[in-house]
């Protein structure tokens, strides 16, 4: 009976969706005063979200506020899609965290691959992979624009599972801005923001300072979980209208942070407490200048210069001499030229040209290393029906090592109705191997392996040997040849809708998949050196696919209550592994009974640190004449592979989870009738903690804001004044 | 702790084995008589100190004064197994490593064996045998490799690594590590087990 009540509403709402169909006119795709939003990210040119042919997430300014977060990655892990995930090449040990940290997952495809922009440019200073997203403050940010899939063919390298462009705000109305956040742990932040507005030039001016006293999870375990640090952010960004057709936007931006170091280390057999600091430094400059030659022809030129400094040292406590000294240092300068033909919107050609010179340092590296990479990229977009809008762009980049790489996209988008828009992409990416696995050269003080990377690996060797290190009867000349690795390559499919069903609902739906061949893993070398330690270096070897699909809903109720929803379901897996499978040829052991036997291909469990599911929920309620705004914010991350425990190397065991988990949060915020607003919230309210595989979750955490706006203030005052 | 447990229930493991392999024999199907033995040996992680030598005929660890006799099979350092043959010591002393279930193995290959010709050329390679995690240094033996020996006096034996951990240690560096492993030793000649 209920199935077929079940049943009658199935067809129902497809009778519905059918009416829908043949009843409205097709929508014009000129149109963009449906939706307000524009985005930049997904096609290098403005553009209204709703013709965007490929998946996009826009978080806004107003959303951020009613988080009351001060942690951009608090905020991404609330969308769809987007989730925390350690990065794979450590792990968390010991109740310390992971040494190389975590980052954005997007699409199944681990931090490393997701390009990481702040207003249009790229980042530097990955550790291993990982940008520690603390070095951007979340006063200044006006929008963040996700777009999944590869956007290789617009970005470049690393943006094969997508990319994620924080904006900052720009100077438009004269106003100070004042936030005072405090969080238990000995967390502050304070920050302010200054807009001047001339007839020709507008600035913007922010500063931010925040500090924290870190947690300690083990009590029993010298030295803190996560160590105290503090860091100071400033920005200024100037818009100088030249002539009517040119203007120039310049900003420059400083982030340095100090994290205080204390843990024990051996110099002998006894432990002993070494305390120092690791010291970052990331300052940018990036100037553009637009010239509006014709109605029809824009030009855009960009210079962006970045510098990244990480130093760190630490000291023995007893007599202060020196024990550890690390550093990496980053620069990268980029000038770029970029050409926009054409008046109408979803009809425009653009094509660009650019350069990019990058050198590293670092103490793991043999030396400084220089990189230069030409590019160009184009794109077209067309109208062949009203409702039909079609993308094709392609790049080429020729890096100093690798032979030129050219990769496509075509996207569409088609809008049947005034309130559907259906997307289809296809795409290609690639990311060049990163600098660690081509210029490593370390060896083990503790257990005496040694890693190189690729391209140091004929040096090593033969360092080693004539060192005595390697055995004089083994011959290293077989192993002398070209060991360049390959940048790893993707294909990604996207295809989704979003849908607008009557005014306060929408939904939107989206399957993905991504097929990443040349995965780059380390492997060890088939002798030893003759204190019988290893010598691994790195190569391309894996296959791998992502796929799934991610469904939302946000829905309005009333004037004062909105709902969003999010679900994500994901399939990652090892090709390699599944052909294995397939031939009965991997075999486990339970670490338990010792009984071993085959592994099944329903066992296989897909590569490790991902959720199957995840999930997020938001409700929100703003009632603007109290002044009253609170939300709670729900996510769920489903279990994930943590390590393997019965010596097959993959993921099939229930023993190899991590739990799945719930992070629940909330804010409540009063805005006072002159202005200042008073926020306070409580994150991680489950208290969710696990000391040995989750050291990143600082349990409970209570916090307080007071945001002051003088602009608003001054212009409230002014009315009360009036008679 | 778990150590202890761990030991308890090693214990346990080879009092079933021995039992199931009275059981056959009570049962009158099998004529030869299999020696079967769980066991674990503590092993040198220094690359400056002696091998430990095992004698799986014997079922005990070999004297190092021993080492140039043909009374142990097979030497194991750090992670480096060493074998009584050619290079390193008097007897015969073969291995072959096969991808393939323990229990499922039940004949040794006539032929095929690969011995340690020199130093740097040995029958079992460095690395071949275990994954190791550069976090937490732990080595662990692949699942599914069941190691076949000719012993160095010609008996047939096959052998699979349960486990390896670190001896409880203070200070930078383990000094030992402990095997634990379980194998049959053909005690008639035959390559059936």
């Amino acid at each position: 009976m209920r199935i077929q009540q079940k049943n009658i509403a199935i067809f129902a709402t497809a009778v519905f969706v059918l009416l829908e169909l043949f009843s409205f006119s097709q929508k014009k795709f000129n149109d963009t005063s449906a939706i307000g939003e524009v985005v930049v990210t997904a096609s290098r040119t403005e553009k209204s979200i709703g013709d965007i042919p490929v998946p996009v997430l826009v978080i806004s300014k107003k959303m951020i506020q009613q988080t009351g977060s001060q942690k951009l990655i608090d905020i991404l892990q609330q969308q769809t899609g987007l989730v925390l995930a350690d990065n794979p090449l450590g792990q968390a040990l010991q109740g310390y965290p992971n040494p190389f940290g975590s980052g954005i997952q997007l699409q199944g495809l681990d931090p490393a691959y997701t390009l990481i922009l702040l207003d249009g440019e790229p980042l530097t200073g990955r550790n291993a992979g990982i940008l520690n997203l603390g070095r951007v403050a979340v006063g200044n940010i006006r929008q963040i624009e996700i777009v999944k899939g590869p956007a290789t063919s617009l970005y470049g390298s690393d943006a094969l599972a997508g990319v994620i462009n924080i904006i900052t705000d720009k100077p438009t109305t004269n106003r100070l801005t004042l936030q005072f956040h405090a969080a238990v742990n000995n967390t502050f932040g304070i920050s302010a923001g200054k807009n001047l507005i001339g007839k020709k030039i507008s600035l913007q001016l922010f500063a931010n300072r925040y500090s924290s006293g870190g947690y300690d999870l083990d009590k029993n375990i010298y030295g803190k979980t996560a160590d105290p640090y503090r860091n100071y952010s400033f920005a200024i960004k100037a818009f100088y209208d030249i002539t009517k057709h040119i203007q120039l936007q310049s900003s420059a931006r400083l982030f340095t942070q100090k994290q205080f170091n204390n843990y024990l280390v051996y110099t002998g057999t006894q432990p002993e407490a070494v305390d120092g600091s690791s010291n970052e430094t990331d300052w940018s400059l990036n100037n553009q200048l637009h010239y509006i030659i014709s109605k029809k022809i824009k030009l855009v030129s960009r210079l962006y210069v970045t510098g990244y400094q990480n130093n760190a040292t630490v000291f023995l406590q007893k007599d202060r001499t020196l024990f550890d000294r690390s550093f990496l240092h980053q620069f990268l300068v980029k000038p770029e030229l970029q050409f926009e033909l054409g008046s109408k919107p979803n009809q425009k050609f653009i094509a660009g040209v650019g350069y990019n010179y990058e050198t590293i340092d670092a103490n793991r590296y043999a030396g400084e290393k220089k990189l230069n990479t030409f590019y160009g990229y184009a794109q077209k977009e067309w109208l062949p029906l009203k409702s039909l809008n079609i993308t094709l762009g392609a790049r080429l980049d020729k890096h100093d090592l690798y032979k030129a790489q050219f990769n496509p996209k075509l996207a569409l988008a088609w809008k049947p109705l005034q309130d559907l828009t259906i997307i289809a992409s296809v795409g290609s990416g690639f990311k060049t191997p990163d600098f660690r696995q081509q210029y490593l050269s370390f060896t083990n003080s503790l257990v005496g392996y040694t890693l190189l990377g690729a391209n140091e690996l004929n040096n090593g060797l033969i360092q080693l040997k004539q060192q005595g290190l390697i055995d004089a009867n083994i011959d290293i000349t077989p192993y002398l040849t070209d060991h360049t690795l390959l940048p790893e390559r993707s294909v990604g499919i996207n295809i989704g809708m979003r849908y607008r069903l009557f005014t306060n609902t929408n939904i939107t739906a989206e399957f993905f998949r991504n097929d990443i061949n040349n995965l780059i893993d380390r492997y060890h070398l088939p002798f030893t050196k003759t204190n019988n330690q290893s010598i691994y270096s790195y190569v391309n070897v894996n296959s791998v696919f992502t796929q799934g699909f991610t469904v939302g809903i946000d829905q309005k109720l009333g004037n004062t209550f909105t709902v969003n929803a999010g679900y994500q379901y994901l399939d990652a897996k090892d090709k390699d592994v599944i052909e294995k499978l397939r031939g009965n040829k991997i075999i486990k052991r339970d670490p338990v009974t010792y009984n071993s036997s085959y592994v099944t291909i329903h066992e296989y469990g897909g590569l490790f640190n991902r959720s199957k599911h995840t999930a997020n929920l938001q409700l929100a309620y703003t009632n603007k004449k109290q002044g009253i705004n609170c939300s709670i914010r729900a996510n769920y991350h489903g279990r994930f592979g943590y390590s393997d425990i019965n010596g097959d190397n993959i993921l099939d065991d229930d023993r190899e989870y991590v739990q799945g988990y719930v992070l629940l949060n909330s804010t409540v915020g009063i805005t006072l009738r002159n202005g200042l607003e008073f926020q306070t919230g409580c994150e991680n309210i489950f208290n969710h903690m696990d000391k040995d595989k989750l050291p990143n979750l600082s349990g409970r955490i209570y916090f307080v804001n007071c945001n002051i706006d003088l602009a608003k203030i001054s212009h409230k005052n002014k009315k009360n004044n009036q008679p | 702790m778990k150590k202890m447990i761990f030991s308890a229930s090693m214990t346990a493991l080879s009092t079933m084995l021995m039992l199931s392999s009275c059981s056959k024999n009570s049962g009158g199907v099998i004529v030869n008589t299999v020696y079967q033995k769980a066991d674990s040996v503590k092993v040198n992680f220094s690359s400056s100190t002696p091998f430990t030598f095992f004698s799986f005929k014997n079922d005990a660890l070999v004297a190092n004064a021993d080492s140039a006799s043909i009374k142990w099979d097979f030497g194991l350092r750090f992670t480096t197994f060493i074998l009584n043959s050619h290079n390193y010591g008097p007897g015969n002393t073969g291995a072959i490593l096969q991808n393939s279930i323990y229990d499922n193995v039940t004949t040794a290959p006539a032929s095929g064996y690969a011995y340690d010709t020199t130093a740097s050329q040995k029958a079992i390679k460095d690395g071949s045998w275990y994954n190791y995690n550069l976090t937490t240094h732990a080595f662990s033996p692949k699942a599914g490799q069941t190691f076949i020996f000719r012993t160095a006096d010609n008996y047939y034996v096959k052998m699979e690594l349960l486990a390896v951990d670190y001896e409880p240690f203070v200070g930078p560096v383990p000094t030992r590590l402990i095997y634990r492993f379980r194998y049959t030793y053909q005690s008639n000649g035959t390559t059936n087990f």
